[in-house]
This record gives C-alpha cells, sequence and structure tokens, in this order.
C-alpha cells in the first residue's frame, strides 16, 4: 500500500496509536455514506462492485483502527515489522514469568459464580497492565526502537488473549 | 469514482417523477407489502382491507393460482395441492425437512435431488423458490393495483439469522416474481428503520422481536441517520407459543382439566393470553369448575421463558460492549410483545418503556418500505445508511478438519479478507478449498457451504506455496469465495450458492455449543495438531528412504519401520500426548539418517551439482 493511502489517511487522521474515536467514527460514517452499495442499489453492476470494494476496505479500516491491539499491529506493519514472526526467545524471560502467574490465577477461580469477582479483578488487573504496556510501546515506537516495539506488541497480545479468555470464562459462568 | 460523479453531475438530479418501490415482509405464517403513501409509508391492504396476507398458496383444478386468505381456506380440503409455511422449506434438504419434523402433507417430487426438494401439485413440481415466487407476485400485484404504476424495485427483509443459502433462495424467488431486489435486509434492522427515521434520535437501539416460534434481539446504534448492527442474537426455539404450551400445561393441573384434550386446553391457553393483554383478569371454566387468571399469576408462570429471553438481551448487548444505560430506545416486534408480561420485563431489564407506537405484526414491512423509498432515490443520499454484519462466522478447513475462521460474526459486511495458505505436500498441484460456517473449531461441527478446487499450483516443496484466499460477503449477506497462487497467478472461484443451508435451529445450536465446547475443542485441535506433525513426518520419512536407502546403517531401516508403525497406530486410536511423544521418538530414530543425507547432499552440490537438481529430490 502506498504511505499516502494507509488507513489513518483514509480516515484524515495522523499515524499515531493514540486516535481520536469519535472523529475515526465520524469521518469512517461519512465515508461509507458516499460509498456504501446501498447508494447504487439501482444502479449497474460495475458501480455496485466498485461500491462493494470501497465499502469492504472502509470497513476493513475501520475495523482496524478501532481496536487497540489490530491499530497496534498495523502500525508495526506500516514500519516494515513482520508480526507474524515471533518466538519465544524474543520475549524476557520476567514477562513469561509473569504470563505463567497471570494463567494460573485464571485458573485459580472457583467455578461457578463465585469466580465471576476474582474474574473481575483479573479483568482490572490485566487492564492496567495493557495500558502500561501501550505507554511503553508508543514510546518504542516514537524512538524507532523496532525489537523492543516488537516485543512489547507481543506481551500485549498476550494480554489482550488472557483478557478474552477471561471474558469467555465469565459468559459461560453467566450461561450465556 | 468518476463513474458515480457522471450519475449525479453538480449535485442533485433535478426531481424526478416519484419512483415506486416497496418493501415485503416474507413472513412464515403472514406476508406484507408497505410503500409511500403521501408523506408516510403505510402497510397496504388488499381489496377488503386486510394488511396480512396468509403465506398460504393453493393450486387450484381450473389452474388458478390461489394466494392467501382463500387459499388458507383449501389447506384441510385439499392439503396437497395447498402449500404453507414454504419460507420453514427455503434452503433445505428434504431430509433435513424430514429431520426437522414439521408436518409435511405433500409428496415429493422424487426426480429432484435431496438437496432440491419441491412438492408435486396439479400444477406440476413447485419448489420453496417458485411457491415464495407466487407469494411475492400476489404482493407486487396488490402494490402495483394501490400505487397505479408498475414496480421499479423491491426491499425485501429475512431473519437475521437467514443464511447464504436462503438468502439467495429469498433473491430468486423475487427475480422470479419479476421484481428487482435493491436489497435484502434482515428484520430486526428493518423495524428499527420504522422507528428510527420518525424520530430523529440518536443512540443505541435495542430491537426484540418475539413471534409465534422465534426470538431475535439485535442491537443497533444511531448516528445522524447511519445504522450501524453491533451484535444480533436468540434463539430459534423461543416464542409465543411457548407461551401457550406453559399456561396449557398449568391449566392440565387445574380442577375440572381432565374434562377436556390436550388440543382444547391449549386452544383455551391461546385465548387467555390474548384476553390477558387486553384485560387486567379473565374468568374461565374447566368442566364445570370457575376459575379465574391474572396478569400477575401468568407473568408467574412465564418467569423462566421471561428470564431466558432477558438472558439472550444481556449476552447480545455483551457482544456489542455495551451496558443496560447505555440503551436509549427498545423497539418491540412480532406479535407476542402484546403480552404485558413481556413489555414489562423489557421495561424493567433496560429501565425505560418500549417503544410500541407501530403495530409490532407491521413494524418490519414499514421500515422495509422506508428502506426501498431511500434506495429507488427518492430521497437525498445523506439522509440515511444501513451498516449490518454477518451473523455467523465464516471459515475454511485446514490440515486435520479444522476450522480456520476468515471473517468472525459480527463483522460489519461488506467485508473482503484475505487468508494465506500452503501446500501440504511436495510438488502439490492442486488445493481443493472447504468453505465452512459456524463457530467451533471442527469441521464436523460446522456447516459447509461450499467446495472447489484451485489447480495449476506449480510443483513446490510442501509450504513452499502461497495460496490467497479471499473471502466477499455483499451487502445483502452473500457470499463469494476465490483463491489465487500468488506467484503463478492460478485462480478458483466460486460464489456460495449451496443447493441447501441451515435449519435456523441448528445455527442457534452452533452458536450455543461453541461456548459450552470451547475446551473440548482445544483439546480437539491439539490433538489434530499432532496428527498433522505425525503424518507429515511419516512422509518425509517415506519420501527420504525411497531416495537414500542406500544411506541407511544396518538395522537402522528396521528401527525406523518400527518406530513408524507404532507412530501409524496411534494416529488412529491415540491422544495427542502419545502422538507427540512418538513423533519425537521417530525424530530422534531417524535423525542420524537425516544428518547422513544432508551430508550426502552438500556433498554432491559441493561437486557441482546444482541446488535446483538436489532440491527437486
Amino acid at each position: 500500500m502506498h504511505p499516502a493511502e494507509d488507513f489513518f489517511s483514509l480516515f484524515s487522521l495522523p499515524r499515531s496509536f493514540a486516535v481520536d474515536k469519535p472523529a475515526l467514527t465520524a469521518n469512517f460514517r461519512a465515508l461509507q455514506a458516499a460509498s456504501h452499495p446501498d447508494k447504487v442499489a439501482a444502479g449497474d453492476e460495475a458501480a455496485k462492485l466498485a461500491a462493494v470494494q470501497r465499502s469492504s476496505l472502509l470497513n476493513d479500516a475501520f475495523a482496524t483502527l478501532k481496536s487497540p491491539l489490530a491499530r497496534a499491529g498495523y502500525l508495526l506493519r506500516l514500519a516494515g515489522i513482520d508480526v507474524e514472526a515471533v518466538s519465544q526467545s524474543d520475549l524476557d524471560p520476567a514477562v513469561l514469568f509473569e504470563q505463567m502467574q497471570l494463567r494460573e490465577s485464571v485458573a485459580e477461580a472457583p467455578a461457578g459464580e463465585d469466580g465471576l469477582a476474582p474474574l473481575a479483578a483479573l479483568k482490572q488487573e490485566i487492564g492496567a497492565r495493557i495500558e502500561v504496556r501501550e505507554a511503553a510501546f508508543v514510546a518504542a515506537l516514537e524512538a524507532e526502537e523496532f525489537s523492543a516495539t516488537k516485543r512489547v506488541f507481543h506481551e500485549l497480545q498476550f494480554l489482550y488473549k488472557l483478557f478474552q479468555e477471561i471474558e469467555a470464562s465469565e459468559e459461560q459462568r453467566l450461561g450465556y | 469514482m468518476a463513474l458515480l460523479q457522471i450519475q449525479e453531475p453538480g449535485g442533485k438530479p433535478a426531481r424526478q417523477m416519484h419512483r415506486l418501490a416497496v418493501g415485503i415482509d416474507l413472513g412464515t405464517t403472514n406476508s406484507l407489502v408497505s410503500a409511500r403513501c403521501g408523506l408516510k409509508v403505510e402497510s397496504l391492504p388488499d381489496a377488503q382491507g386486510e394488511h396480512l396476507l396468509p403465506s398460504v398458496v393453493h393450486y387450484a383444478t381450473d389452474g388458478e393460482i390461489v394466494v392467501g386468505t382463500a387459499a388458507k381456506a383449501r389447506a384441510l380440503i385439499d392439503a396437497p395441492n395447498t402449500i404453507v409455511s414454504a419460507k420453514r422449506m427455503l434452503g433445505k434438504s428434504l431430509s433435513e425437512l424430514r429431520a426437522i419434523g414439521h408436518y409435511l402433507p405433500y409428496e415429493f417430487d422424487s426426480t429432484r435431488a435431496d438437496t432440491a426438494p419441491a412438492v408435486m401439485t396439479r400444477a406440476g413440481s413447485k419448489d420453496p423458490v417458485a411457491v415464495s415466487a407466487d407469494i411475492l407476485s400476489a404482493l407486487k400485484a396488490r402494490a402495483e393495483d394501490a400505487l397505479k404504476g408498475q414496480l421499479e424495485g423491491a426491499v425485501i427483509t429475512v431473519p437475521a439469522y437467514f443464511n447464504d443459502a436462503q438468502r439467495q433462495q429469498t433473491k430468486d424467488a423475487a427475480e422470479a416474481a419479476g421484481l428487482k431486489v435493491l436489497r435484502l435486509l434482515n428484520e430486526p434492522t428493518a423495524a428499527a428503520v420504522a422507528y428510527g427515521l420518525d424520530s430523529a434520535d440518536q443512540g443505541n437501539i435495542v430491537v426484540f422481536d418475539l413471534g409465534g416460534g422465534t426470538f431475535d434481539v439485535s442491537i443497533l446504534s444511531l448516528t445522524r441517520g447511519v445504522f450501524e448492527v453491533l451484535a444480533t442474537g436468540g434463539d430459534t426455539n423461543l416464542g409465543g407459543d411457548d407461551f401457550d404450551r406453559l399456561l396449557a400445561a398449568w391449566l392440565a393441573k387445574q380442577p375440572g382439566a381432565d374434562k377436556h384434550s390436550e388440543g382444547e386446553l391449549l386452544q383455551l391457553a391461546n385465548s387467555l393470553k390474548h384476553q390477558l393483554s387486553t384485560d387486567a383478569t379473565v374468568e374461565f371454566a374447566l368442566g364445570s369448575n370457575p376459575h379465574s387468571l391474572s396478569r400477575e399469576q401468568f407473568a408467574t408462570l412465564a418467569k423462566e421463558l421471561l428470564s431466558r429471553a432477558m438472558l439472550l438481551c444481556r449476552r447480545s448487548l455483551r457482544d456489542a460492549k455495551l451496558g443496560l444505560d447505555e440503551i436509549d430506545n427498545v423497539v418491540l416486534v412480532g406479535g407476542s410483545t402484546r403480552m404485558p408480561a413481556v413489555r414489562e420485563a423489557v421495561a424493567e431489564l433496560f429501565g425505560r418503556e418500549p417503544l410500541t407506537s407501530i403495530d409490532p405484526d407491521r413494524v418490519v414491512a414499514v421500515g422495509a418500505g422506508i428502506q426501498a423509498d431511500v434506495l429507488i432515490g427518492n430521497k437525498s443520499d445523506s439522509d440515511f445508511l444501513l451498516l449490518d454484519v454477518t451473523p455467523l462466522s465464516l471459515g475454511i478447513e485446514t490440515m486435520g478438519e479444522l476450522v480456520e475462521k476468515i471473517i468472525p460474526r459480527n463483522t460489519t459486511i461488506p467485508v473482503s479478507r484475505a487468508q494465506e495458505f500452503t501446500t501440504f505436500k511436495d510438488g502439490q498441484t492442486a488445493m481443493a478449498l472447504h468453505v465452512m460456517q459456524g463457530e467451533r473449531e471442527a469441521v464436523a461441527d460446522c456447516r459447509s457451504l461450499a467446495r472447489f478446487t484451485l489447480r495449476g499450483i506449480p510443483p513446490m516443496v510442501a509450504g513452499a506455496a502461497k495460496i490467497r484466499v479471499t473471502f466477499q460477503v455483499d451487502a445483502d449477506g452473500i457470499l463469494s469465495v476465490s483463491a489465487e497462487e500468488t506467484l503463478t497467478g492460478a485462480k478458483a472461484e466460486i460464489q456460495v450458492k449451496p443447493s441447501y443451508g441451515l435449519e435456523a435451529a441448528t445455527i442457534e445450536d452452533m452458536l450455543q455449543s461453541s461456548q459450552a465446547n470451547a475446551r473440548a475443542d482445544m483439546e480437539l485441535r491439539s490433538l489434530q495438531e499432532a496428527k498433522v506433525d505425525a503424518v507429515q513426518l511419516i512422509d518425509a520419512i517415506a519420501a527420504a528412504v525411497g531416495v537414500d536407502a542406500h544411506l541407511l546403517e544396518e538395522g537402522e531401516g528396521q528401527r525406523i519401520d518400527e518406530a513408524v508403525a507404532a507412530l501409524a497406530e496411534a494416529l488412529e486410536s491415540g491422544t495427542s500426548a502419545q502422538l507427540v511423544q512418538l513423533t519425537e521418538t521417530l525424530n530422534r530414530i531417524s535423525g542420524d539418517f537425516a544428518a547422513r543425507r544432508m551430508d550426502a547432499h552438500i556433498g554432491r552440490a559441493l561437486q557441482g551439482e546444482s541446488i535446483d537438481r538436489v532440491e527437486s529430490e
């Protein structure tokens, strides 16, 4: 993708981890309003196809920038860093230990609805750790310390994944 | 972009004649058609003033096709030539229809494939698309009479859980009826549209749709004319009929009930339920015993059903990442929401009175009519936009009979997502692609939508080819899939138009069991991954022994064979742990042989043989 056509510029936003969410949403909706296939519902197939492609791109771009993790990964890709390739050796032993401890805490939550309160507390704890890592990510990215940026990104990936697992566990306990 | 500008040079075209477009609620029991009449969009009545058209088609002896109330009257007299509930048959195979167990008083056409069932009538073989087309034709004729002109397009509503096959067949039926489909619209979304434009609201909306047999809940957000569906959920086995059954079961325990048949009690239950929608208490008799029932008693009886519905609301809110206090409006759809107990439960959960000013039976058709008016171009562009989501995840089968999700559920459509896959065996020149729908990890637990094959992959070592698989879902929720080998550009694609689809209840089961089975899925995944590793190693060793048997030391071949046999046996019945262990053992036993091969090849390369030739072995 041409640098001038990245997802940030698509929504007239600066290329940074911190995004102005109301502006992102407003710009997304305005652009969708202009390009959605519904706007050419009575038109010919070529116009419809072009609209589907444009509208899909906007949906994809919006979903990427809306999610902090996807946004971080996208920033790394824009910086030319391969986010897929990760090995355990990229991670600090202290981080691996932290991950193990967090996993144990999740596994130790009592079964049924009794586990909801400890899980909520864990979510808060993980939320706080995510905030710290996101700040570290921004700092490393700005300093162009790419290996550090990538390492923090993988730590974030783990924390978000654990967060999702806790939510799934909560949903199971709630009978959803 | 240039094309779009040519369409509207310098802004809006001069106000032309009002173009005629309708909204159609093609229902299981009843259907409706609506259109703009003056300032408001309203459902259109027939000559007798009836708005609801029973979704029943009768093929008469004189060749006439009778649709609606007159056809319904023939359902009992001439059942084999009178088709009811064609919507339930859309997108299903004959064996699925029989498995669901609906009463089917029809003779099915034995010359048709199982996947394309059709009913033998005196007017010939009729599939659900043809029957739906007859209903749509009747609605089209009604609208053209009322509006005094030809229709230029229609918006047709479908349940949010309709899959690709069901959506595609709905479109096919419309085409057969001579209607241009501007858009298929999800029913709950249509209901929100019906309220959304009347008031210039901004905020989050819950659409609570409780019909006769199904429950749908959708969470939408509305900002300056843009509707965004955040999440959909529901239960295809929860509806007004369940309240009847519950009340009938209670009646059966009351004194005097033994004087009545089960059917009579069910009928009484239904009529009591209706009366309680207007009266606070009803009096009735069982045998010679007088009884009374209050709304409160009924609400207590219905508590479990109501809490199930409320639980599903909470779950959808969670999917939408919204709290109860962030909901600004609740829209009620479906006749069953007339029950005060339902309204109260909804009001209590969301802490606000639901919107009820539009008839819950007509609100979907009205919303479709509004959308049709917008899409045909009678309203200016910036007014209104609808962004819908996929109800179920879409993915592709990967090695080990696992499903790799490519588009997760609740993704905004249209959407295009690509993922890269690679070859599994050396020299593989074709790849079979299996398109799946569902939330579970195992192929067996998801729904097969389509299969196709990508050919012409140049022979390479396993893992070297890059196959890009792209999923595209359009604004109607219909999927097409393409695959391309990126090095050579070999291409294959398919529009997913399977001959039959998912039973709606199956979809719900798939959603529910995906959560319940997350753990089992993880175990299965590790087992399948271990199997893939094992098979790859066995294949690699077989290939290596075939080429370089002379490099084996005495007894080594036999040891390798034994380890291969043990691993092959574990493939049949072993656990993932056993497989991992035996794969490691085989790796270790064959390690020296592999090292000798490597040395020999390097040696040859150094002697001047080309690397290509070494690799091609």
